[in-house]
């Protein structure tokens, strides 16, 4: 059976009450909202990997078009990943690192996207002991975005991996599928202040022993933008530790939604896991909601919580800038920068974090205009 | 500055938060080059008194006068007093997470001394000179304000910034709470080091002594319930160290002497 034909059997089987499908509706992020058809997908968007600083890549990562498509994770929801997949039926590239591949140079793998419908599919192979960062930067003006991510990072690897959304318009609907070999360490952020709606299922697995996993969102809504981030984390194996941090500060009449899930298979002894809600309201109209969850099926771990706070900008750290000769929009800005870098500060390198920075000050300019 | 104006005029100052009075008529009077202090019990009304010069909006000033060099600050908002010279060292300084040191510095000395002050080597040297007589390591810069500092840390950052803003006036609101002897003793130097010969004035806020044997105020003012009871020179500390409030407040109660 086909892809196309694979999503057509699925197609009405999104539930509401699922987690994931709660805030937003299967046909409110469907291309053309009738969620019984795929869409014909000719063009594709263009796509290069590049050192952060302009300089070619080293040996030792490719990336490729491919054929066949990638294994995704066991649960994850099969409407938005069948419909991915037959809507990047003529895009499939495979991001591959060779073992002990290392890059003190941050890595960019630019997504441009500019036709009516763009759509991508990417299979993740990093080799074993790798180390490197790399920054996927979704940019265009397209009016609809599909992006899917799968694969693996290899056992005792150690990678910084962010995804910028910079789409001016339209919808995004972004999955990920990555499980995290033996003694890996992945850190994934999002930092997004792009495209007018985006549906994101980000879901992680640490199969394998010891393995390390942080989760970070810096997250820039205004305007009317309604951003719906489900975040999942499964720990499948001992002593593997996750932290999810999410940061969105929230302005105009947009909404922002973080729903996470935070799963411990029996067996996961010594799992230490937290997740964290935290959002900035930033108007009257703004709306923000943290909805964390967890299934803890094993007695013996470190320890699993969770949290959320939600609230304006505080009045106390206000008056503190305000003493410090910060004019009232000086002060405003600052600190939401403040609250955006928090989480942006733990996504990477120095030199990573001073390219995020860049980037997210030139976004809260427009803002503040 | 106009030759006889005092540097800070408060007159009777009527003020409190959220309809509850706090001050009942306070009158200070600081002339350039003098520090004064003021202490109380807690409740009284001195971190009250430090906020609404600082221009705190949760404060309503119901009647009264606050003027610097003569003007007006009752007009301005917190951060134009900040133009105009007024610095306040906070009792419980506010952490801003991401907010990274010396950046926050940069743009302080910025928007109060202007572009130039903030840039060059100028800049570099005062703020290589005052972290170092403060016992500050240049790593502290790459922090964040006030986020994971200890008690002490936070009360060196807020005199390292008084150092690097040359305020005309310093509000130190019990900045040698949580300090040890040591601390204290930094602390002193650099504020004697900011104000003392200079045009500069200050109000200390304090509950001990300890801290004014380093810094010799001109004049002590004793708060009691929103209003100044007493005021006098250093010994004034010491017999309130070591006779505590009762005496003054049974003063009060008697109606004078």
């Amino acid at each position: 059976m086909n892809a196309i034909n694979r999503y057509k059997e699925v197609s009405g089987t999104t539930d509401r009450a699922d987690h994931l499908w709660r805030y937003t509706p299967w046909r409110k992020v469907h291309p053309t909202g009738d969620i019984d058809t795929v869409p014909d997908v000719n063009k594709e968007p263009k796509i290069r990997l590049i050192n952060l600083d302009g300089t070619e890549i080293t040996k030792g990562i490719s990336l490729q078009k491919i054929d066949q498509s990638g294994e995704v994770l066991p649960d994850v929801d099969v409407v938005a990943t069948t419909f991915l997949k037959a809507v990047s039926e003529n895009s499939k590239w495979v991001l591959k690192t060779e073992r002990k591949f290392v890059s003190r140079t941050p890595i960019l793998l630019e997504i441009d996207a500019n036709n009516d419908i763009d759509s991508l599919e990417l299979i993740l192979d990093i080799g074993e002991m790798s180390e490197f960062e790399m920054v996927t930067l979704i940019k265009g003006e397209t009016k609809w975005m599909g992006l899917l991510r799968s694969g693996r990072i290899g056992n005792g690897s150690n990678i910084n991996d962010i995804t910028v959304g910079l789409q001016k318009k339209g919808v995004l609907l972004r999955l990920d599928s990555i499980s995290l070999g033996r003694d890996a360490n992945m850190n994934t952020g999002t930092v997004s202040s792009g495209s007018q709606r985006t549906k994101a299922d980000l879901r992680y697995r640490m199969s394998e022993n010891g393995s390390n996993l942080q989760v970070l969102g810096s997250i820039l809504s205004r305007d009317d933008m309604y951003l719906d981030y489900h975040i999942e984390i499964q720990h499948d194996a001992p002593e593997t530790f996750s932290r999810l941090k999410w940061h969105a500060a929230c302005g105009g009449k947009s909404r922002t939604i973080g729903t996470g899930m935070l799963k411990v298979a029996k067996g996961s002894t010594g799992t230490d896991a937290a997740q964290n809600f935290h959002n900035l309201l930033l108007s009257k109209d703004a709306e923000a909601d943290g909805i964390p969850e967890l299934e803890v099926s094993e007695s013996n771990v470190v320890g699993c919580g969770h949290g959320i706070a939600n609230g304006p900008i505080d009045e106390n750290q206000e008056f503190y800038l305000h003493s410090r000769g910060y004019s009232k929009s000086d002060a405003r800005s600052a600190l939401i920068a403040a609250f955006l870098n928090s989480t942006l500060t733990k996504m990477g390198s120095p030199v990573l974090h001073g390219w995020l920075s860049k980037l997210l000050t030139s976004e809260l300019e427009v803002m503040n205009n | 500055m106009e030759s006889g104006v005092p540097l800070l005029e408060i007159r009777n100052l009527h003020a409190g938060i959220d309809g509850n009075q706090i001050l009942n008529g306070i009158d200070i009077e600081i002339g350039p080059g003098e520090i004064h202090a003021i202490m109380g019990r807690n409740g009284s009304g001195k971190t009250t008194t430090a906020n609404i010069v600082m221009g705190h909006p949760d404060f309503d000033v119901e009647s009264g006068e606050i003027k610097l060099n003569g003007k007006d600050l009752l007009e301005l908002e917190s951060w134009e007093r900040a133009k105009e010279g007024v610095f306040l060292s906070f009792q419980y300084p506010q952490a801003v997470p991401g907010l990274q040191v010396g950046n926050f510095l940069k743009k302080s000395v910025a928007s109060i001394n202007g572009e130039e002050a903030a840039k060059g080597k100028k800049f570099r040297e005062l703020l290589k000179n005052s972290m170092k007589e403060l016992n500050m390591p240049s790593s502290f810069l790459s922090r964040y304000v006030n986020d994971g500092f200890s008690g002490g840390e936070k009360k060196r950052f807020e005199i390292l910034q008084m150092m690097l803003l040359q305020p005309q006036l310093a509000i130190l609101d019990e900045t040698d709470s949580g300090l040890d002897i040591d601390g204290i003793r930094t602390v002193a130097t650099g504020i004697n080091s900011s104000i003392r010969g200079t045009d500069s004035g200050a109000l200390i806020i304090t509950h001990y002594s300890r801290i004014l044997d380093y810094i010799k105020p001109d004049k002590i003012h004793v708060l009691i319930d929103g209003k100044i009871v007493a005021t006098g020179d250093a010994t004034l500390a010491t017999d309130l160290e070591e006779n505590g409030y009762d005496w003054l407040e049974e003063k009060v109660r008697r109606g004078g002497d």
